[in-house]
């Protein structure tokens, strides 16, 4: 049988803990990785139809946020059952709605922008909440808001006519690639 | 007083049950999964969950997820009991000493 002292007791309980909390955001990383995927999917498919048929620009990123909170309820419930990882609640679905009324306030009535400013203030304004909660849940999340919000920026400043197809690979595909990142780690 | 667990007390025995008792009743952990938050080597890694099995702290599972073969460790009860009599013992030791490690 095996004496250990004290320290040795200490140092074994903040070991199980450093690992407790590597199982716990591995799961919260697993979950949000497949939401971030969804996301992505969506942004990508909302930018190339909203190049191929400008006009209906309106209509389609309605479409993509519904389904994209559709499909963040459905991911987070379907988490919950299986492992008791809650990521998404009323209280978030209240954040979210107030998130987008203030997006919203600001693109129609504070200011006036134009579709290409649209297509660039959601984005970063996305990703500024994204990077926010990083920092309390994870760098990983902090490394993909910074990382999207650079290359929307240089999309906004320098791609001229590509930028729909631009965001669609840079946005979608960056949410796709970071979600597949944050699933594997 | 609670015992100290030998079997549980080895370091990288050690993290793969806090790994496992971190997770729901019946969750498990894939092979790859469990070899990353614990950074133990294949043959290591495998060696110490065949301990833990022999003593029946935790069950695996062989299953083939598509082409690919899949090991999933889950803790069992008597697992789960015995990690958490590990970690009272430990927390006994430092009360033992006035709180301080």
């Amino acid at each position: 049988m095996t004496d250990i002292d004290p320290r040795e007791a200490a140092s074994t309980l903040s070991e199980i803990d450093s690992i407790a909390r590597r199982v716990r955001q591995s799961r919260i990383y697993h979950l949000c990785g497949l939401i971030m995927i969804w996301w992505g999917a969506l942004v990508f498919a909302g930018n190339i139809a909203t190049y191929l048929w400008p006009r209906s620009g309106g209509s389609i990123w309605l479409l993509v946020y519904a389904a994209g909170i559709a499909g963040s309820f459905a991911i987070s419930a379907i988490g919950y059952s299986r492992n008791r990882v809650r990521t998404f609640n009323f209280r978030m679905l209240a954040a979210f709605l107030l998130f987008i009324a203030f997006g919203i306030f600001t693109v129609s009535w504070l200011g006036h922008f134009t579709p290409r400013q649209m297509g660039t203030f959601w984005p970063i304004y996305f990703m500024l909440v994204y990077t926010i909660v990083g920092l309390w849940v994870g760098y990983a999340f902090v490394a993909i808001g910074l990382g999207i919000t650079a290359l929307t920026l240089i999309g906004y400043f320098y791609t001229g006519d590509w930028f729909l197809p631009w965001m669609a690979v840079v946005n979608g595909g960056g949410l796709i690639l970071g979600g597949l990142w944050m699933r594997r780690s | 007083m609670a015992e100290l667990d030998d079997i549980i007390h080895q370091p990288l025995r050690l993290r793969i049950m806090a790994a496992l008792n971190a997770l729901p009743t019946a969750s498990g952990l894939d092979f790859s999964r469990l070899k990353k938050l614990t950074g133990a080597t294949d043959g290591n890694l495998g060696a110490h969950i065949e301990t833990l099995a022999k003593a029946g702290y935790v069950a695996v599972d062989k299953a083939f997820v598509g082409k690919k073969p899949q090991t999933t460790v889950t803790a069992t009860a008597a697992g789960r009991g015995a990690f958490a009599r590990h970690v009272a013992y430990l927390r006994e030791i430092i009360e033992a000493a006035g709180g301080q490690p």
